[in-house]
């Protein structure tokens, strides 16, 4: 199973790590440290029910750190003042804006995983926009990964201060592996007034693990929209996770997966009422095939005192295959009564209805098909306003659907 | 009032006559706590056969074994070691009518509780005249061959029938608590009722009062044999006074194949005590079970009527109303099962929350490999009054068949301001307004509940709405 041996999380490796400043040795230390006193997340707990990693062997070794592509749309950064770096270059340069911000937000203690990568991660995305800077062209960084039994630790940190305009894509992408892991955090810190659009594009190949944890914090009249867009890995868990954390600020988070074979899906969201006059909505859709698996499971929290809260939540799933499977779990907690708050989940077939409306019609009932779940999609895709970013997911729901169902997965 | 309650009840067992047959406990003396010996007491005391005592004992070990839930309520005050978990009824009459508190007794008043039933439902008393009616209706049940008395009696006359049934759906280690209700259970109702027989008018546990229905630990089996049906209500809408701090009950349902089960409870306990009770509930081929949930009173309500959707066409709903004020939280909802091709359910929830309270929904919705073409809708609808209440929603749905279809939607709000500006234009003041709204808003569930109780849920609204704004 590891091909790579010869390095593990242990002590020695985490030696090997490449000098870094004081703050950030300090930080692997404690990190490994609570790797090494955490048990894996139990299933028993209500985060972790329908993924169960106990049995989770992490026997990768640390992937070589490749630089991960950084995408700048040939914009002059630095005449705007914008960084947009290696990370670990970022905290040798600015250390206390990295101090501030690097597991400030998603922090080393939340579970095994993120201790672990706490503990190891190397590289990784800095991304800062001064105040009032607007860049006009999405920014991306691609991290990839192309050895067996290896483990990356992906992670981005994104302050937009005040007023400040920006677009970022995380894309992760790899050819089909032999057991390999990818343990990701983004960290988005939206200043007052500031707009960020961020998208991530996972791709992975087989054979990868992919545990995502994405918070972002929204200032004062502030404006997030998010998108995530899951295609790739075995077992793919994204949590999501916006903070309302100042008055009239608003979120959108958007998700679009399509699974098939035996991939297993965990998608979570969570929708942070704090500050008052604050909207959110959340909008994720699915479709499963073959022997698939897929979890949504939302909260939306409004906290005592943010009245005027406006936040919905949906999830959709269209179950494509007998053997697919769906569980969708939205809840509310609210605690204001001043509130609008809702929430929508449906887990159903191809509606009969409508596929025999467009086979008497003459379209054949593969084509139908086809018709139907695109449209299913294209109320997200709708409102995805990065061009190239909605075009590439269309191009992958119909490489998804052209594929030919896998038989016998069960 | 030097007394504790643990010395008057002694002293009143003092002098009361037992009729038991075991020599070695010629004197029950109710103590706290819970042993394999206090189960053995209370299956003695009852006379039980064997397998009722075994599974008792059995059911004693897997309490003992679980955890507390780690999800839900907060339950860590209860204390297990401080409670009597069985007092015979004629004992349960230990209140005194000065002890009960005022606003109980004025809420009483106001709903217009007729005396002698005000001193029953505060356990002054054992019966209010209820027997005349009681005794009408149980010969015309006789007549029609349907069984319906409580289950202590059940277990001594119908032994086959119980034995058959009792367990099957809710087994003792299903959770903590129905382990502990198997364990120490009392009183509860049972019903059968034959092939093809329509009970045309309510099974009231009201009716037959003396009966220990309105126990601690009640336990009630229903079994509507093939296509027939019975509506069974389970509680008032009065407030019960109980100085019990633990209600843990299990009701047990099957609707056979083209039966139909409605039961309803409106449950409006004291606000002191944790009522935490298991009700599931199995629909065979077209059989149809319907719950109709409210869940009043209180500190602690968690209760998720389920039903299992065993047959073909089986079908099922919930309904269910919940309310929290001060120091209340109320984790109700509904689960369904299904595991049968073409079952459908609807599950409709509407919670009020206010002066703090904490209103829940908790549900399921599962369709099982093979359940192919189920349908399902869930509907929940919170009402919060003011800024000190909370509502949450947590709806689980779990899909393992491509054909089902399931839709759940939810909604939080307060009262709309234009709403009761329009009442308040027209003459109302604004806690009438405000009862009129919160009335108007969980309208489906009383338009479902026999008349009297909706007219009672109503003014009861009204009440808890008084104070609450301004």
């Amino acid at each position: 199973m590891n091909t790579a041996a010869t390095r593990t999380f242990d002590e020695r490796t985490l030696r090997t790590l490449p000098e870094a400043p004081a703050f950030l040795g300090d930080l692997r230390e404690r990190a490994f440290e609570e790797f090494r006193a955490m048990p894996p997340p139990s299933p028993e707990t209500e985060e972790w029910r329908y993924t169960d990693l106990t049995a989770f062997e992490l026997a990768f070794a640390p992937a070589e750190v490749g630089r991960p592509a950084r995408t700048t749309s040939n914009q002059d950064l630095e005449a705007l003042g914008v960084t947009f770096c290696d990370l670990d270059e970022a905290a040798a340069r600015t250390p206390e804006l990295v101090r501030e911000h690097l597991h400030a937000l998603v922090p080393t203690g939340r579970t095994r995983f993120t201790a672990l990568h706490g503990a190891f991660r190397e590289g990784g995305t800095f991304l800062h926009v001064p105040r009032g800077v607007r860049v006009e062209l999405p920014l991306q960084t691609l991290t990839h990964l192309d050895a067996d039994g290896t483990a990356v630790f992906p992670h981005t940190v994104l302050i937009a201060e005040e007023g400040a305009d920006v677009t970022f894509i995380d894309r992760y992408a790899s050819r089909p592996l032999r057991g390999a892991l990818a343990d990701a955090i983004v960290e988005i810190t939206v200043g007052d007034g500031a707009r960020v659009r961020y998208a991530s594009i996972q791709e992975w190949g087989d054979g990868v693990t992919h545990l995502g944890v994405q918070r972002a914090t929204v200032g004062r009249d502030a404006e997030f929209r998010s998108l995530a867009i899951g295609f790739g890995a075995s077992l793919a868990r994204a949590e999501a996770e916006t903070v309302l954390a100042g008055q009239g600020g608003s979120s959108e988070m958007l998700g679009i997966f399509f699974a098939d074979g035996a991939q297993h899906f965990d998608h979570r969201s969570v929708q942070d009422h704090v500050a008052p006059n604050c909207t959110s909505s959340l909008l994720y859709k699915g479709a499963l095939r073959d022997a698939s698996r897929a979890v949504f499971s939302g909260w939306v929290h409004v906290r005592p005192g943010a009245q005027k809260t406006d936040a919905m939540q949906t999830s959709r799933n269209l179950v494509l295959s007998e053997h697919a499977k769906a569980d969708s779990i939205p809840n509310l907690e609210i605690e204001a009564n001043d509130v609008r708050c809702g929430h929508a989940a449906s887990v159903g077939p191809v509606d009969e209805e409508t596929l025999f409306y467009l086979e008497s019609r003459g379209i054949p009932r593969d084509e139908a098909e086809r018709l139907i779940v695109t449209g299913f999609f294209q109320e997200v895709l709708d409102r995805v306003s990065l061009e190239e970013v909605r075009h590439g997911a269309e191009l992958a729901i119909q490489e998804e659907l052209g594929r030919a169902p896998e038989e016998d997965v069960a | 009032m030097a007394i504790s309650q643990e010395e008057h009840l002694k002293e009143l067992s003092k002098g009361y006559r037992f009729d038991w047959k075991d020599p070695e406990h010629p004197v029950f003396e109710p103590k706290r706590g819970l042993s394999a010996q206090v189960v053995e007491e209370i299956s003695s005391l009852k006379d039980e056969p064997d397998w009722m005592r075994k599974a008792r004992l059995k059911a004693l070990k897997h309490f003992e074994a679980r955890p507390m839930p780690w999800w839900g309520a907060d339950l860590s005050d209860i204390d297990f070691d401080n409670i009597f978990y069985f007092i015979r009824s004629t004992e349960k009459q230990a209140q005194d009518w000065n002890d009960l508190p005022e606003d109980i007794k004025g809420t009483w008043d106001k709903l217009g509780i007729p005396e002698a039933e005000k001193k029953y439902l505060g356990g002054v008393s054992a019966q209010y005249e209820s027997e005349v009616v009681y005794h009408k209706i149980k010969k015309e049940l006789d007549d029609i061959g349907v069984l319906f008395t409580d289950m202590d009696s059940a277990v001594r006359d119908y032994p086959d029938l119980v034995r058959e049934h009792f367990g099957t759906l809710i087994p003792a280690n299903d959770n903590k608590f129905a382990a502990l209700n198997t364990a120490v259970w009392s009183g509860g109702s049972f019903i059968y009722v034959p092939p093809g027989v329509q009970v045309d008018i309510p099974l009231q546990a009201y009716f037959r009062i003396n009966a220990e229905n309105m126990g601690q630990f009640e336990r009630t089996l229903i079994i509507a044999d093939e296509g027939s049906y019975v509506h069974y209500v389970e509680g008032c809408s009065a407030p019960i006074y109980s100085s019990d701090s633990l209600h843990s009950a299990v009701v047990e349902i099957k609707a056979m194949k083209g039966a139909r089960v409605r039961y309803t409870t409106i449950q409006n306990w004291s606000t002191n005590v944790y009522n935490l009770v298991t009700k599931r509930a199995a629909a065979y081929e077209d059989a149809v079970m319907e719950w109709v949930d409210g869940n009043i009173g209180s500190k602690v309500t968690m209760k998720y009527p389920s039903i299992y959707l065993l047959g073909e066409g089986a079908r099922g709903e919930v309904l269910s109303v919940a309310f929290a004020g001060k120091g209340m939280h109320t984790d109700a909802g509904g689960k369904a099962i299904h595991a049968a091709p073409h079952t459908t359910s609807v599950i409709t929830s509407k919670s009020v929350s206010k002066d703090g309270g904490r209103t829940g929904y908790r549900g399921l919705v599962r369709v099982e490999p093979d359940a192919h073409h189920a349908r399902s809708n869930v509907r929940c609808d919170a009402l919060i009054l003011d800024d000190e209440s909370r509502s949450d929603t947590y709806p689980y749905i779990e899909v393992e068949d491509e054909t089902a279809a399931l839709g759940h939607e939810a909604t939080v709000s307060k009262v709309g301001e234009d709403q009761l500006f329009y009442l308040m234009s027209r003459g109302l003041s604004e806690v009438e307004a405000t009862a009129m709204i919160v009335n108007g808003f969980i309208e489906p569930i009383t338009r479902e509940l026999p008349m009297e109780y909706a007219v009672e849920l109503n003014r009861l609204i009204e009440l808890q709405m008084e104070g609450s704004v301004g």
